[in-house]
C-alpha cells in the first residue's frame, strides 16, 4: 500500500528513484561501472557474489542503481530483480569475442522478461580501452541489437577504467527517461 | 477504395502472367537441363570411343540440332501466340480502366452528394449534440476545477507530507550522525581523559619519583654536608695536628737552636776556655814578660831612682836656687808693694821677702829630705813588691797547671755532651721529617678531600640547579596557579568583603536582635524560676515511676512462672511431633507411590516412544502431567523437608528444657525419634536423587520427541512442495526460476529437482548470506525490492511471501493498519511467464 502511494507521490512530483539494473557477464565491468557513476574514482573490486545497490544522482535525478553479479551461478537471480526497473545497463565485455553468444542469449533472455517490456536497454560496449575490443557495430550486430522491436535502446563505447562514454551514455539515459515520463 | 481496386487490378496483373509463363519456363528449364544432361551423360560416356563414331555423333548432333531449331520455332510461335494474348490483354486493361475511372468518378460525385446531405444532418445533430455537450462540458470543467483545488490541496499536502517526512528522516540521519559524532566525541573525550588522567599518573609518578630523587638527593647532600663537616672536621684536625706538629717542628727548631746556642755557647765556652787558657798563658808569658819588664822596671826604676835622685838633687839644687831667687824676688816684691811707702820699706820688705824665700828653700831642702826618704821606702816597698811578684808568679804557674787539667777534663765533657746533643738534634731532626712527612700526607689527604669536597659540591650544585630549574618551572607553574587562585581568591575577597558588608549590616541587626533576646533571656530566667519548681515536681513523679517499675519487676517474675508452664506445655508438643512422624511417614508412603507411579509413566513413555508417531501428542500430554505430578510431588517434598526441619528445629528447641522437666523417659525416645529423622532425611535425600535422575530422563525424552516432531514438519512441507508442480494455472513452481535459468546448461539445469536445488542452494549459500544480509540492512525502499529474491532463495511459499511484503508495506506507509496474515494479491507476483531458452 505505502509503495503503491509512495509511487504515486513519486510520479506526481518527479522525486521518485529511478530503477536502473546493471547486468552482464561475470567481468564485463559491472561493478567498475556502478562506483565510477557514483563517485567518479575506478575501485579495485572483487567478483560480486551477490549485488551492490548505491544510489546516483545524475542531473537532478535520482537513480537507485542495482550492480547484479554475473557470475553463472547466480545469474539466474537477475530475475528475481526484474519488476520495477526502469532501465537496464547491459554490460559487454567488447574484448570477450568468445562469450560474445553466452552474453546475446542472457540478453535475449533478459529482454524476454514480462517485467521488463518497458525497461530502456542501453547497452556499453565496456573496455574499448583494450587493443583487440570490438566496435559498438560489431558488438550490436553480435549480440543482434537490430532485431530488436518494440524496444528503446542504444549503444556506447566506454571505458569504466579510462571513464570515457559514461557521461554520453547517462545523458542519453536521462534523455530517454525523461521523454518516457 | 481507390487503393484497393488499383492492388486488386495489380494483383490480377502479376498473377495472370506469372500462371501462364511459369510452367513452359519450369518445362523449358527442366528440359534445357535435362538436355544438357543428356547430352552431357552423352558425350562422358562416349568420350572414351574411337574416331569412327565421331560421324555418327555429328549426324545425332545434327539430328539434335534440329530438334532443337524445331522447337525454337514453336517457342517463337508460342511466343508471338502470347504477344498477342498480351496485346489483347493490354486493350482490355485499358477498356476495364477507362471502365472503371468513370464508374469511380460517379460513385464520388454520389459519395460527395451523400456526403453533403449526411454532413448538414449531421451538421445539425452536433450542434444539439454540441449544445449538450457544452452543458455537461461545463458541468464537468466545475467539477474539475473542483476537483483540480482539491488536487492542489492533497498535492500540497502531499507535498508538505512528503518534505516533511523527508525532513523527518534528515532529521533523524542528522541526529543520528550527531548522536554517533557526540558519542564519538565522548569516547574520544574520554579516552583524552582517561590518557591525561594517565599522564596525570604518570607525571604525579614522576613527581614522586622526582620527590624521591630530591629527597634522597637531599639525603645525599645531607650526608655529603656530614661528610663535609666531618672531612672539615677532619681538616681541621690535621690543621690542628699540622699546627701542632709544626708547634712540635718550631719547638723541635728552637730545641735544635738552643742546642746550637748551646753548642755555640758551650763552643764559645770552650772558646772562652781556649782563649782563657791562651790567655792565662798569655798572662802567664805577659806575667813572665811583666816579671822580665818588672825586673827590667825595677833596674830601670833604681837606674831612674838613681837618675831621680840626681835629678831630685839636681832639681834641690835649682830649687835651693829658685828658692833664693824667689825670696830675693819676694823681698824685692814687697818694697815693691811698700815702694810706695818708703824705699827703707820698700827695702825692708824685700828684706822680709828674702828672709821668706830663704825660710822656703829651706822647706824644700826638707821636702827634698822627705821625697829622699820616701823614694828609698819606694824602692823597699818595690823590691818587695818583686819579691811578692816572684812568689805570685810562682802561684800562677801552679794555677795554670790545675786549669789546663780541669780544661782538658772539661773539654772532655763538652765533647760528650756535644755527641750527645747531637744525637739529639739528629733524633728530633728525624722526628721533624716524619713529623713532615705525616703534615705532606695530611695535607695531600686534605687536598684529596677538598678536590673530592669540590667534585661533589659541585655535583650537588648541579643537581641542585637542575633540581632549582625544575622546581622554578613547577614554580612558575604553580605561581601561575597561584596567580589564577589569587584571582579568584581577590574574586572571593571582594565577594567576602562583600558578604562582611552584609554580615556587619546583619551583625548590628543581630544586635539589636541581642538586646531583645537578652531581655527574653532575663524573662527566661525567671521562667527558669518556675520551671526548677516543676522539675522538683517531676523528680517527685521520677520516684513513683520507679515504685512503679518495682511493681513491674514483680509482674516479671511473674511472667517467668508462667514461662515455665509454657514449658510443660512444649513437652507435649514433643507428644505431637510424635503423631507428626508418623504423618511423615504416611507422607513417604506416598512418595513411593508417587515414584512408582512415575516409573510406570516413563514405561509407558518408553511404550509410548514406539508409538511416537501415532500418538505423539498424546504423549507431550501425559509427559505436561507427568511434570506436573513431580513439580508437585517436589514442591510436597520441599514442603515436607521444611516440615521435617521445623519438626527438627522443634524437637531440638524442647530438648534442653525437656530433659529437665520429663527425666529419663523422653530422652530415649528422643534419641529414637532422632534416628528416626535421620533415616527418613536419608530416604528424603536419596529420593530426591531419583526424582533428579527421572528429570533428566524426561528432559531427554522431550528432546527427542522435539526432534521428531521437527522431522515430521519437513516430511509434510516436502510432500506440500510437490503438489504446485501439479497444478496447472499456476506455470511458476517455488523451485522453477533456478535451474531452468541456467541458459547455457553449465550446470544440469533443466532438470527440476530438489537434489539439484539443495546443490544450487549449496552453491548460492554465499548468495543467500549477502542478500539476507542487505535485506536486513538496507533501508526499506530497497529491501522491498529484494523481497522477492529472499523469497526465491529461502523457498517461501506465495503467502509467507506477500505476509513479507505486507508487513514492509506496514513499515512504509504511515497509514493502515497492521496486515492480516492474508491480504491483497499483488499482480507482480504471479509473474510472467517463463521463456528461458
Amino acid at each position: 500500500m505505502g509503495g503503491f502511494f509512495s509511487n504515486i507521490f513519486n510520479g506526481l512530483f518527479g522525486t521518485r528513484e529511478m530503477r536502473i539494473l546493471i547486468l552482464g557477464l561475470d567481468g564485463a565491468g559491472k561493478t567498475t561501472i556502478l562506483y565510477r557513476l557514483q563517485v567518479g574514482e575506478v575501485v579495485t573490486t572483487i567478483p560480486t557474489i551477490g549485488f551492490n545497490v548505491e544510489t546516483v544522482t545524475y542531473k537532478n535525478l535520482k537513480f537507485q542503481v542495482w550492480d547484479l553479479g554475473g557470475q553463472t551461478s547466480i545469474r539466474p537471480y537477475w530475475r528475481c530483480y526484474y519488476s520495477n526497473t526502469d532501465a537496464v545497463i547491459y554490460v559487454v565485455d567488447s574484448s570477450d569475442r568468445d562469450r560474445m553468444g553466452i552474453s546475446k542469449s542472457e540478453l535475449v533472455a533478459m529482454l524476454e522478461e514480462e517485467e521488463l517490456k518497458k525497461a530502456i536497454l542501453v547497452v556499453f560496449a565496456n573496455k574499448q580501452d583494450m587493443e583487440q575490443a570490438m566496435t559498438p557495430t560489431e558488438v550490436a550486430n553480435s549480440l543482434g541489437l537490430p532485431a530488436l522491436k518494440d524496444r528503446k535502446w542504444q549503444i556506447f563505447k566506454t571505458s569504466a577504467t579510462k571513464g570515457t562514454g559514461l557521461d554520453d551514455a547517462m545523458e542519453w539515459l536521462v534523455e530517454a527517461l525523461k521523454s518516457r515520463q | 477504395m481507390f487503393a484497393k481496386l488499383k492492388k486488386k487490378i495489380a494483383e490480377e496483373a502479376a498473377t495472370a502472367p506469372r500462371s501462364g509463363g511459369r510452367i513452359p519456363r519450369s518445362i523449358s528449364k527442366e528440359s534445357i537441363t535435362s538436355v544438357g544432361a543428356d547430352s552431357g551423360d552423352d558425350f562422358a560416356s562416349d568420350g572414351s570411343s574411337s574416331r569412327d563414331d565421331l560421324s555418327s555423333q555429328v549426324l545425332r548432333r545434327n539430328g539434335q540440332i534440329r530438334k532443337l531449331e524445331a522447337r525454337l520455332s514453336d517457342y517463337a510461335e508460342q511466343l508471338r501466340l502470347l504477344q498477342k494474348t498480351k496485346d489483347k490483354l493490354e486493350i482490355a486493361l485499358e477498356k476495364h480502366q477507362d471502365s472503371s475511372m468513370r464508374k469511380l468518378q460517379d460513385q464520388n460525385e454520389s459519395y460527395q452528394a451523400n456526403r453533403a446531405k449526411m454532413a448538414e444532418g449531421m451538421a445539425l445533430a452536433l450542434e444539439k449534440k454540441d449544445q449538450e455537450w457544452l452543458e455537461k462540458m461545463s458541468v464537468l470543467e466545475q467539477e474539475k476545477s473542483a476537483l483540480s483545488a482539491r488536487l492542489a490541496e492533497m498535492t500540497e499536502q502531499s507535498l508538505s507530507l512528503f518534505q516533511k517526512r523527508d525532513d523527518l528522516d534528515e532529521l533523524e540521519g542528522f541526529q543520528q550522525q550527531e548522536l554517533a559524532k557526540v558519542k564519538h566525541m565522548l569516547i574520544r573525550r574520554e579516552e583524552q581523559l582517561g590518557q591525561r588522567e594517565r599522564e596525570l599518573q604518570q607525571q604525579t609518578g614522576e613527581l614522586q619519583v622526582a620527590r624521591r630523587r630530591l629527597a634522597e638527593a637531599q639525603d645525599k647532600l645531607g650526608q655529603l654536608e656530614d661528610e663535609r663537616q666531618e672531612s672539615s672536621r677532619l681538616y681541621a684536625e690535621l690543621q690542628a695536628e699540622r699546627q701542632e706538629l709544626l708547634g712540635i717542628r718550631e719547638e723541635a727548631e728552637e730545641k735544635i737552636t738552643e742546642l746550637e746556642g748551646r753548642g755555640q755557647e758551650l763552643q764559645s765556652v770552650i772558646q772562652q776556655v781556649s782563649e782563657a787558657f791562651q790567655k792565662s798563658q798569655g798572662t802567664v808569658a805577659g806575667l813572665e814578660n811583666s816579671l822580665h819588664s818588672l825586673e827590667a822596671d825595677h833596674e830601670a826604676l833604681r837606674l831612674q831612682h838613681e837618675q831621680h835622685r840626681q835629678k831630685v838633687l839636681v832639681a834641690e839644687e835649682e830649687k835651693e836656687r829658685l828658692v833664693s831667687d824667689l825670696q830675693e824676688k819676694v823681698s824685692s816684691l814687697d818694697r815693691r808693694l811698700q815702694g810706695n811707702l818708703t824705699e827703707d820699706e820698700h827695702l825692708e820688705e824685700l828684706l822680709k821677702e828674702k828672709c821668706a824665700l830663704e825660710q822656703k828653700v829651706e822647706e824644700a831642702r826638707a821636702e827634698l829630705l822627705e821625697t829622699r826618704t820616701s823614694q828609698t821606702e819606694v824602692v823597699s816597698s818595690l823590691e818587695a813588691q818583686m819579691s811578692r811578684l816572684n812568689s805570685k808568679v810562682a802561684e800562677l804557674q801552679a794555677l795554670l797547671r790545675q786549669k789546663e787539667e780541669s780544661w782538658t777534663s772539661d773539654r772532655e765533657r763538652t765533647e760528650a755532651q756535644i755527641s750527645a746533643l747531637e744525637q739529639q738534634l739528629q733524633e728530633s731532626s728525624e722526628r721533624l721529617s716524619s713529623s713532615e712527612q705525616q703534615v705532606a700526607e695530611r695535607d695531600a689527604q686534605i687536598q684529596k678531600l677538598q678536590a673530592e669536597w669540590s667534585i661533589e659540591r659541585e655535583r650537588l650544585q648541579q643537581q641542585g640547579l637542575e633540581r632549582t630549574g625544575c622546581l622554578e618551572a613547577q614554580v612558575t607553574a604553580l605561581e601561575t596557579a597561584r596567580d589564577l587562585d589569587r584571582a579568584t581568591t581577590q574574586h572571593r575577597i571582594s565577594e567576602l568583603e562583600q558578604e562582611g558588608e552584609a554580615l556587619r549590616e546583619s551583625r548590628c541587626e543581630v544586635d539589636s536582635a541581642l538586646k531583645t533576646q537578652t531581655e527574653a533571656l532575663e524573662q527566661a530566667r525567671a521562667d527558669l524560676g518556675s520551671r526548677q519548681t516543676v522539675s522538683v515536681e517531676i523528680a517527685k513523679a521520677l520516684e513513683e515511676t520507679r515504685r512503679q517499675r518495682e511493681e513491674l519487676q514483680q509482674q516479671v517474675g511473674e511472667m517467668t512462672s508462667t514461662l515455665k508452664v509454657r514449658e510443660e506445655e512444649m513437652a507435649k508438643v514433643t507428644q505431637q511431633l510424635g503423631q507428626r512422624e508418623a504423618e511423615l511417614v504416611t507422607l513417604q508412603e506416598e512418595l513411593r507411590t508417587a515414584q512408582t507411579e512415575a516409573e510406570g509413566l516413563r514405561r509407558q513413555a518408553e511404550e509410548r516412544e514406539v508409538e511416537k508417531d501415532s500418538q505423539l501428542a498424546l504423549l507431550r500430554e501425559e509427559i505436561v502431567t507427568q511434570t506436573d505430578q513431580l513439580d508437585s510431588c517436589q514442591s510436597r517434598v520441599s514442603d515436607l523437608e521444611v516440615e521435617v526441619e521445623t519438626l527438627t528445629e522443634q524437637l531440638h528447641a524442647p530438648e534442653d528444657c525437656g530433659e529437665e522437666q520429663n527425666g529419663a523417659v523422653t530422652v530415649e525416645d528422643l534419641a529414637h525419634m532422632h534416628k528416626m529423622n535421620k533415616e527418613l532425611e536419608q530416604q528424603l535425600s536419596e529420593k530426591n536423587k531419583t526424582i533428579k535422575q527421572l528429570q533428566q530422563r524426561l528432559a531427554e525424552l522431550k528432546r527427542t520427541l522435539q526432534k521428531e516432531l521437527k522431522l515430521k514438519p519437513d516430511q509434510e512441507s516436502e510432500g506440500r512442495e510437490k503438489p504446485p508442480e501439479g497444478r496447472v494455472e499456476k506455470p511458476e513452481g517455488p523451485e522453477r526460476p533456478f535451474p531452468e535459468a541456467l541458459p547455457q546448461g553449465v550446470s544440469t539445469a533443466t532438470v527440476t529437482n530438489n537434489s539439484d536445488l539443495n546443490d544450487s542452494r549449496e552453491i548460492n549459500f554465499e548468495y543467500l548470506k549477502h542478500v539476507v544480509l542487505k535485506f536486513m540492512s538496507s533501508r526499506e525502499a530497497e529491501a522491498y525490492h529484494l523481497i522477492k529474491a529472499v523469497s526465491v532463495l529461502l523457498n517461501f511459499t506465495r503467502e509467507e511471501e506477500e505476509m513479507l511484503r505486507e508487513t514492509l508495506d506496514y513499515k512504509m506507509s504511515w497509514f493502515g493498519s497492521k496486515p492480516s496474515p492474508k491480504g491483497i494479491v499483488r499482480p507482480s507476483i504471479s509473474g510472467a511467464p517463463s521463456h528461458w531458452s
